[in-house]
């Protein structure tokens, strides 16, 4: 799950990142949790009032519960027989409103709405970005059915309970052909085989993050560097991303337990309770502004995602050099990765126009240029580390946040997990977050 | 706030004579339906209940409701009697059951809140006794100077705040080059000072207000009175201003920690660290988190009994002194 962000590239200044939402450049999507929880709430609440003040009426699972897709055990979701792909070759929409719902800064705007309407000016489209700032927020709005926006972009642990709610369109894939640009894994991923509802969006890995002119010692070379935010010197100093999902699987790793969606109570506890030392050895900051409070030199050492820290350099302050700034992940390539997606909704209007965006942002300059603004790297394989470096997309000092193919080999998924996992989950991350 | 019995130079004519059937009549003869009077209270009461006694009751229904199997949101049970008490006992049992891990978050919030609003009272104040008493015609200008800070979005100060605060912020620049400490303090890094400073600053301006007031209307011959029979200064203070400022000081307290309970973006903003996690903090993490929104809503409710405690006691309170 990686952290929307936004790199003020092209000349725009480095704006404060608390800066409220409605102007163009805030928080990433946790940060403003907060603000948008009770939203959110207010959403379902209203949402479930309108639908029918009778009995709780629970959404259908289906027969055998609801599927876990993994890569052990790849899933195909069925298509329904009203819900089928639309056909070929028809013209885009005219004179339409295409609408995206994506997390809060989390696309460049040049590239998908003054480009695209540039690129589809004889259809006349105007495009429309609205966001959120959790998947659950997202969702509970989309169930509502009081929205119309075309095109969404979900994360792959929940891309099946949207398919089985009915939410999203299958695709049509000779509206695609830029499909072949990106990784070949992704014309068949674990969570969706056949690519039949999504696209790729992004790839990122999660590591760890220093600065060297903070912290004199090589992290990177530690025996085990997950160890060096555990350590006392840097107290007060120690960042640990707000994602529980995300810091407890970081606990697991660092004690060798590679199942990063396990159910397991003994496992789960151990990271508890290495998180619990944690708090209790450094006062660790937990949020989701890896990108920022870094570069600012705030947190000198941070649990970090790659696009971020690929991020942070446009957050260095006046006359620092993003130079200073580290990224490892291992290099082995046996830790946390991830990718977003884009998927097309039901409930939109212009199912033809939203074919096209998906194959418009898998071009390959496309996709660059997108993430010369929001420093995640799309999966594309033109996209090589010799290019991105060389491009200056990414900084020599942060090659490490490259991910490349066989990182999804060998990387760790962070999947759906069960109910009963879940709540295990939750409740070491509810202890750890109450300071106990 | 509910206070209101004491408020002097109410707008309601006065109470009838006498009563004639079911018509009321006013001063001047003309004669009101009874429903007349309590209807200008409607909006108000129209206001409440769609935007307090609802939501309440929608909090309540997914405090005790289910949990959709499929999305992990909640599903509200809007019938009472199908109410689920299960998290409601989860919930209890962290506070105050074995291994209780909310419960040093419920102590820090109170104890926080206490600091704070203890800080809060000690420098508004003196304030608000200066404005009352001695500001003399420049009164109105001070009274813009104590909510000047409402002009900016609390938001924002405290993000000036962070600024200030930070390890080569203003603060510590000015405490170094003073000689006042030796090396810079990273204030920011989860210190229980920081939040409660914070949160003084934050709800000072609630506390001054309701103290001018108070501290205004206190009828300045009785303070002659009691300096003509013979009291010092100190003593009028303590005999006669303070006494009748109890009432002032109660409201402000109400006033300033009511919300500095449910306060989350104080802690957020200045210090991130789970060690200085308050309720408010709980209950946000809670509703941000799939399948836990009830637990979310069960702390809602936990702190709404907490808080009409004191409540109920400042309306009984407020009601004997209007008695009197």
């Amino acid at each position: 799950m990686a952290a929307a962000l936004v790199g003020p590239k092209e000349g725009m200044m480095a704006r404060d990142p608390y800066e409220p939402s409605g102007s163009a450049r805030p928080l990433s999507r946790r940060v403003f949790l907060a603000r948008s929880a009770g939203a959110a709430l207010a959403v379902s609440g209203a949402g479930t009032l309108l639908a029918a003040c009778g009995k709780p009426e629970p959404s259908r699972p289906s027969a055998a519960g609801p599927q876990l897709a993994s890569p052990e055990h790849p899933v195909t979701w069925p298509i329904a027989g009203d819900n089928q792909p639309i056909a070929d070759g028809l013209e885009p929409e005219r004179d339409a409103v295409l609408k995206i719902y994506n997390w809060t800064d989390y696309i460049y705007k040049k590239v998908a709405v003054d480009d695209f309407q540039k690129k589809y000016k004889k259809y006349g489209v105007k495009v429309q970005i609205s966001s959120f700032n959790t998947m659950d927020e997202a969702i509970a709005k989309l169930r509502t059915g009081q929205v119309d926006f075309d095109l969404f972009f979900p994360t792959y642990d929940r891309l099946g309970k949207i398919i089985q709610a009915g939410l999203l369109r299958p695709l049509n894939h000779s509206y695609i052909p830029n499909i072949e640009q990106a990784w070949p894994v992704f014309k068949n991923p674990f969570y969706d085989q056949q690519w039949r509802y999504s696209v790729p969006y992004t790839i990122y890995t999660t590591g760890v993050a220093w600065r060297v002119d903070k912290v004199h010692e090589d992290v990177a070379k530690l025996a085990n560097p997950y160890e060096a935010l555990w350590h006392e010197r840097y107290r007060g100093r120690v960042g640990l991303l707000d994602d529980y999902r995300e810091a407890i699987s970081m606990a697991l790793l660092k004690n060798g337990i590679t199942n990063l969606n396990t159910g397991d109570p003994k496992q789960v506890d151990v990271a508890k309770q290495d998180l619990l030392r944690l708090a209790k050895a450094v006062k660790p900051l937990v949020n989701v502004k890896d990108y920022v409070d870094l570069p600012e030199g705030r947190t000198w050492i941070t649990q970090a995602w790659s696009g971020d820290m690929n991020n942070a350099q446009y957050y260095m302050p006046k006359g620092q050099d993003a130079s200073v700034i580290r990224y490892w992940f291992p290099a082995d390539g046996r830790g946390s990765v991830g990718n977003d997606l884009v998927a097309v909704l039901r409930s939109g209007k212009n199912p033809v126009l939203a074919h096209h965006f998906l194959n418009y942002m898998l071009d390959f300059d496309v996709a660059m240029e997108n993430m010369g603004w929001n420093g995640y790297q799309p999966p594309l394989t033109k996209a090589t580390p010799d290019q991105m470096v060389g491009d200056e997309y990414i900084p020599k000092t942060l090659a490490t946040t490259v991910v490349l193919p066989q990182d999804f080999d060998k990387g760790f998924r962070q999947l759906e997990l069960p109910p009963e996992a879940d709540n295990l989950w939750n409740a070491a991350w509810q202890q750890f977050k109450a300071g106990a | 706030m509910a206070s209101s019995t004491h408020v002097g130079g109410s707008p309601l004519p006065p109470t009838p004579p006498q009563k004639q059937g079911r018509r009321r009549r006013s001063t001047s003869g003309i004669r009101y339906p009874r429903w007349f009077w309590p209807l200008f209270a409607a909006p108000g009461m129209l206001w409440l209940a769609l935007l307090f006694v609802l939501p309440v009751y929608v909090v309540l229904a997914i405090a005790f409701g289910t949990i959709d199997p499929l999305f992990r949101t909640p599903v509200p049970t809007w019938y009472p009697a199908w109410w689920d008490t299960t998290q409601l006992r989860v919930v209890l049992d962290n506070i105050f059951g074995p291994g209780a891990y909310l419960g040093p978050a419920f102590v820090r919030t109170f104890v926080y809140v206490a600091c704070a609003s203890a800080l809060c009272l000690a420098l508004a104040y003196p304030v608000s006794y200066f404005v009352a008493r001695y500001a003399g015609r420049r009164k109105v200008f001070y009274l813009l100077l104590l909510i000047a800070p409402f002009w900016i979005s609390y938001m924002m100060r405290l993000l000036a705040w962070v600024n200030l605060l930070s390890t080569d912020g203003l603060l510590d620049r000015v405490l170094v080059g003073a000689g006042l400490i030796g090396s810079p303090v990273n204030w920011l890094d989860g210190r229980p000072v920081t939040v409660v400073l914070g949160l003084t600053y934050g709800y000072v301006p609630y506390m001054a207000l309701p103290l001018f007031a108070g501290l205004d209307r206190i009828d300045a011959n009785l303070l002659e009175a009691a300096r003509d029979l013979g009291a010092s200064r100190a003593r009028t203070f303590w005999r006669v201003t303070l006494p009748l400022s109890r009432q002032p000081i109660l409201a402000g307290l109400v006033i300033t920690a009511l919300p500095m309970f449910g306060d989350y973006f104080t802690n957020d903003l200045l210090s991130g660290s789970p060690s200085t996690s308050m309720i408010g903090n709980l209950i946000n993490d809670a509703i941000g988190t799939p399948g836990q929104a009830i637990q979310g809503a069960v702390l809602v409710v936990l702190l709404l009994v907490i808080l009409l405690l004191p409540m109920l006691w400042y309306v009984r309170a407020s009601n004997r002194e209007g008695a009197r």
